[in-house]
């Protein structure tokens, strides 16, 4: 429980930072919470030689809500559970973030590095799939953003360059007729999801008109799910027409299956969370 | 019994001497422990479950800064070479059988080092075929993990447990996986089941489930080379038995090694000795003091959780709901050593209930897993998940209130356990009625998901010693030999306080090492408060009436008419004379030709156990899309014979219920098919937390032991032993799915509550 040795630095700026990342390549890994690194790392399934802080660039930490909300990568989930302002603007976030590990893990995680590291069953790639949002890098070939829908490609992975760090994640709060929910199963021991489903609806005129689903936990990556979202646009959003939409939950993923969950029962868990998020998250649009 | 007066401190709740030092991190614990000239340990664990050691390449670990020494078998001063039990390993010699076990210690100046020695250790392994399941091993075809014949073990731990045992031996002569075959039977169980009016059978499968203590193993061994002396440091249950195994592995007689038992952090029967004969030899090896403390993983690896069990059972009974007949075999998973809990789980199996006809046949199999251990109450919670669901299901079966049948058989005092030895005193009727009258049972309408179940355990006993001291500010310090791993030394000081007449903060536990204190039990089986509870209130006896003695001088009085009171010794009827102990302890220091100073000596043994039941009722939600069981309301009620110090008691049965609660939902080791840990850690495998458990309420049924001292019984282990049972009957009775495996999984318990809707659809 002890990692390898390793170098360290601490830049104060992005610029130094990406310089530091540009230099050593490969053998250097980011470091913000810690809170996947460094249990990887004292696993020792994880040994990068030089590690670089990046806790001092407090322009990467914040949050800004304006029309659309800006959240800084280095943001805490607790800062993300405490803001005021967000809470009004887009409520699923701190729904979302609460059932994230505990006290102490929210203390130290950040957004940004839960992204970046892409963990099949962390709760946030679910969350910014249905909100559509944006992510926000910068590398040694400048800034670019990037939709969320196109950032996870597979386990651990992401739509990351080498060299690229997240600066931020924007997305719009919801107005009136919106709403979003967040439902997670949790796995029994690790409390990461075994299924985590996430659902946004627009509703106008007592018809859902835009509706976004996305499921972690039960695949190799957070992915949307056209099928449950078509099938809900056009309806009164009641009780029978949620649960038909999300019976097409899960169709075309990956199921994974493990000693907690197999692939069958994750792609029935994928069902039911579903409707429980979508049964929010239409109560809240009305 | 003689009529008591009421008394002054026993039986009323009183917090814990040592709470404050554990909350406030004060406590020591052997990993606290550090030494001058002290080298860091750490093992490499083997990474198959079976495998030939073909070389071990030690330079690029020696060449790391730090290491001092890379330890194998071959390095190190241990008479037995091939290890008889996990107790008696040290380090692999040649060939590894259990992922997990110990093949090479490095030691170095500091932790990082040994790590990074460790990480750059080249172990060359070839494989060999190994035998995980129970099944793959009693395959006639499966190669045997033990050709010669499986190593006799020494020690038989469940020994330390409960006195039992018995059974005829089945053992034919053929060399195979299976190390003990053993039938327990009275009457002639097989016609009796025939001509049965109602049968309900079943197939239980319980899990392998570790104890899941806060402080993983850890110990810190001294030596000095020139006397050949070794002082160990440790988290242990028993400082006796961890010298005796150290001095005969090592080859050293018993008064060369010193086990001193440090604050222990969690045992629940996993702690007699595991890593010291290791450290030992190692300190021994390079003369230096060496520390080695697990961490989470490690320990999940290489010590011994309990084993995993399958039950069938068959029970027969009249229309009535009188018990007939019970058919049981029992198969247990004891990984690589040989291992008996089949006794034990017999005579629990065929002693609930009086029950004319009893045949249970027990086949204990080795596997390529980490030797099987003993868990509170080893074999239990395994035997009552699966006698008590029968009997739920044979009520639904008869349309009989579960309590009403569990009542029309309970077993009483003398009746026969499954071993056909009299059960002693006992209270199960008493906990039944208790039961009957709670409102979460009587109250309870169908399909609320209330359960309910009942267990028990016989309690063990072992022949004790204690010495009393009284210092002259009128500290009494009473000095034991046993380990306190659940409370006893809060009960001893009020048994010392209250017969000598003192408050309780007057009074100090000593716990001794192996040199200073005096002779103690290990603390398993529920043993200590009933065995040493006896020699504390001797030697307060003998430090009483020495006081009186002198007091009685100095007050120029009759001893008769003395009494001690707050710590002061008084006249009876003569307000205004008295005086303070310690001042009688000063006169008895300083009086030349008296009798001289104060100190009792006591002793006991016990002659007859006193067994300990429970009736546990649990309410639980089931989330019937998920198969999540959330349980609301624990209620355990035990019979406790009387409570030394009731908050102590609680706390007991509030900690076996919630581990009860693991057995029941979350806990489970398991291994995939090539022998690998997949749950080698907290992320994986499952306790239950505070969110898990209800608030329990424990109702402590008093029901003197005969030969108990103060009529207590033992209390440690009856509360783990019923709550699975409790749950699966919630479950039941919440869904109208009967689970037949631990834990109950979210996905098991889904697919019943489905199996059970299609049924209906039907
Ligand atoms: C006990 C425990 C329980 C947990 N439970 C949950 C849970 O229930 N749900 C859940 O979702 N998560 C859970 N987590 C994970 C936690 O939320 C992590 O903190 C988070 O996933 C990673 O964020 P971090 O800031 O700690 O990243 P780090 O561990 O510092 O980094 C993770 C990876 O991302 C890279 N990285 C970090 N920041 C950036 C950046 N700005 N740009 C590019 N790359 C970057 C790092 O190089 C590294 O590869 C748990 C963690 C623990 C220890």
């Amino acid at each position: 429980m002890i990692p390898a040795p390793f170098d360290y630095y601490a830049p104060n700026s992005l610029a130094e930072a990406l310089t530091l990342l540009q230099q050593h390549g490969d053998d250097a890994k980011i470091l913000a919470g810690g809170h996947s690194l460094l249990p990887a790392m004292k696993l020792r399934l994880a040994s990068p030689a030089i590690l670089i802080d990046i806790n001092k660039i407090s322009e990467l930490r914040g949050i800004k809500v304006n029309g659309t909300v800006e959240i800084g990568a280095l943001t805490t989930w607790s800062a993300i559970e405490q803001d005021a302002a967000l809470a009004k603007a887009c409520p699923v976030m701190a729904e979302a973030v609460s059932l994230i590990g505990d006290i102490q893990v929210r203390n130290r995680g950040t957004i940004g590095g839960s992204l970046a590291h892409a963990d099949p069953a962390a709760d946030m790639p679910a969350v910014v799939l249905a909100l559509d949002a944006h992510i926000h890098v910068e590398g040694p070939n400048g800034p670019r953003t990037i939709a969320a829908t196109d950032f996870f490609t597979d386990m651990l992975s992401t739509a990351l360059e080498p060299g690229e760090i997240i600066t931020s994640i924007t997305f719009n709060s919801l107005g009136p007729g919106e709403g979003a929910a967040y439902a997670k199963f949790p796995h029994p021991a690790s409390r990461y999801a075994i299924v985590g489903a996430a659902a946004y609806v627009k509703m106008e005129n007592g018809q859902v008109t835009a509706c976004r689903v996305a499921i972690t936990g039960a695949g190799p990556k957070a992915e949307r799910q056209p099928a449950v979202e078509q099938a809900l646009i056009g309806t009164d959003g009641n009780a029978d027409a949620i649960a038909a939409a999300a019976a097409h939950a899960g169709e075309g993923m990956d199921m994974l299956g493990d000693i907690h969950a197999s692939e069958e029962y994750r792609r029935a868990m994928c069902k039911v969370y579903t409707k429980r998020a979508l049964l929010k998250a239409v109560e809240r649009a009305r | 019994m003689t009529q008591q007066p009421p008394h002054r401190y026993l039986g009323k709740a009183r917090k814990s001497v040592d709470g404050i030092e554990k909350v406030t991190g004060r406590a020591r614990y052997a990993g606290d422990v550090y030494l001058p000239g002290m080298l860091h340990g750490k093992l490499a664990l083997s990474m198959y479950a079976h495998a030939r050691i073909v070389r071990i390449d030690t330079a690029a670990a020696k060449a790391i800064p730090g290491v001092v020494a890379v330890l194998t078998a071959h390095d190190l001063p241990v008479r037995q070479h091939q290890p008889s039990s996990r107790q008696t390993t040290t380090l692999a010699r040649d060939v590894v059988r259990y992922r997990g076990e110990p093949v090479a210690l490095v030691l170095a100046t500091h932790p990082a080092a040994a790590e990074d020695a460790v990480a750059a250790l080249q172990i060359d392994y070839e494989p060999l075929p190994a035998v995980v399941t129970v099944e793959a091993a009693l395959d006639p075809a499966a190669p045997v993990i033990w050709p010669q014949g499986a190593p006799r073990a020494d020690a038989d731990l469940t020994a330390a447990h409960a006195a039992v045992a018995r059974g005829e031996e089945q053992n034919g002569h053929t060399v195979s996986n299976v190390h003990e075959r053993k039938r327990f039977s009275r009457g002639d169980a097989h016609t009796a089941l025939a001509a049965a009016d109602v049968v309900v059978a079943g197939t239980y499968r319980t899990s392998i489930v570790h104890q899941g203590y806060l402080e993983p193993h850890a110990v810190v061994a001294d030596v000095d080379p020139i006397r050949k002396q070794i002082t160990l440091y440790t988290s242990t249950q028993g400082q006796f038995g961890v010298r005796d195994e150290v001095a005969r592995l090592l080859g050293l007689r018993p008064s060369q090694v010193t086990v001193v038992p440090m604050t222990v952090g969690g045992g629940f029967g996993a702690k007699y000795g595991i890593l010291e004969p290791l450290a030992a030899a190692a300190a021994m090896a390079v003369g230096r003091p060496v520390r080695i403390v697990l961490d989470r993983s490690e320990d999940f690896l290489t010590t011994t959780p309990s084993p995993a069990s399958t039950i069938t059972l068959k029970l027969g009974a009249t229309r009535e709901g009188i018990l007939t007949a019970l058919v049981a075999e029992i198969v247990i998973d004891n990984g690589v050593y040989p291992f008996t809990l089949g006794g034990i789980m017999s005579t629990l199996l065929g002693g609930y209930y009086r029950c004319p006809n009893v045949q249970i046949d027990v086949v204990e199999v080795l596997t390529h897993k980490p030797q099987a251990g003993a868990y509170r109450a080893p074999g239990a919670p395994q035997v009552t998940f699966a006698l008590e669901s029968s009997i739920d299901e044979l009520a639904h079966r008869l349309g009989l209130d579960p309590l009403e049948l569990r009542m029309r058989n309970a077993a009483t005092t003398g009746d026969p356990m499954g071993n056909n030895d009299p059960w002693p005193s006992m209270g199960l009727t008493k906990v039944l009625e208790v039961a009957a009258a709670h409102p979460l049972w009587r109250n309870r309408t169908p399909g609320s998901g209330v359960g309910m179940a009942i267990g028990g355990w016989p309690c063990g006993m072992s022949p004790a010693a204690a010495v009393c001291r009284v210092d002259t500010d009128g500290i009494v310090r009473v000095h034991v030999g046993s380990v306190d791993i659940s409370g006893v030394n809060s009960s001893f000081v009020l048994v010392a306080a209250e017969i000598l007449g003192v408050p309780p903060e007057q009074v100090e536990i000593v716990a001794g090492d192996t040199r200073s204190g005096p002779f103690a039990g290990p603390s398993g089986g529920s043993q200590i408060t009933y065995s040493v509870t006896g020699a504390v209130a001797a030697t307060a006896r003998e430090a009483r009436r020495q006081l009186l003695e002198i007091a009685a001088d100095m007050l120029e009085a009759r001893i008769d008419d003395l009494d001690i009171r707050e710590g002061e010794v008084l006249v009876r009827g003569v307000p205004g004379r008295s005086l303070p102990i310690g001042e009688v302890a000063r006169r008895a220091q300083e009086q030349p030709g008296g009798p001289g100073p104060i100190v009792g000596e006591g002793r006991a043994a016990p002659a007859e156990n006193a067994p300990g039941f429970v009736a546990h009722i649990v309410q639980v939600a089931v989330d019937q899309e998920t198969g999540r069981v959330q349980p609301l309301r624990y209620v355990a009620i035990q019979d406790v014979g009387f409570p030394l110090n009731p908050l102590m008691v609680e706390g007991q049965i509030h900690g076996g219920a919630v581990q009860g609660i693991g057995w029941a939902l979350h806990e489970a080791l398991r291994y995939d098919e090539r022998g690998e840990l997949l749950t080698a850690s907290l992320m994986d495998y499952t306790l239950p937390r505070a969110a898990d458990v209800p608030s329990i309420e424990a109702v402590l049924v008093t029901n003197p032991a005969p030969n108990g001292p103060f009529g207590a019984r033992g209390v440690g282990e009856p509360p783990i032993t019923a709550g699975a049972a409790a749950i699966a009957n919630a479950i039941r009775d919440a869904t109208g799915a009967r689970i037949y495996e631990l834990p109950m999984r979210d996905e098991i318990v889904f697919q019943a509550i489905r199996q059970v809707s299609k049924e209906e659809c039907l």
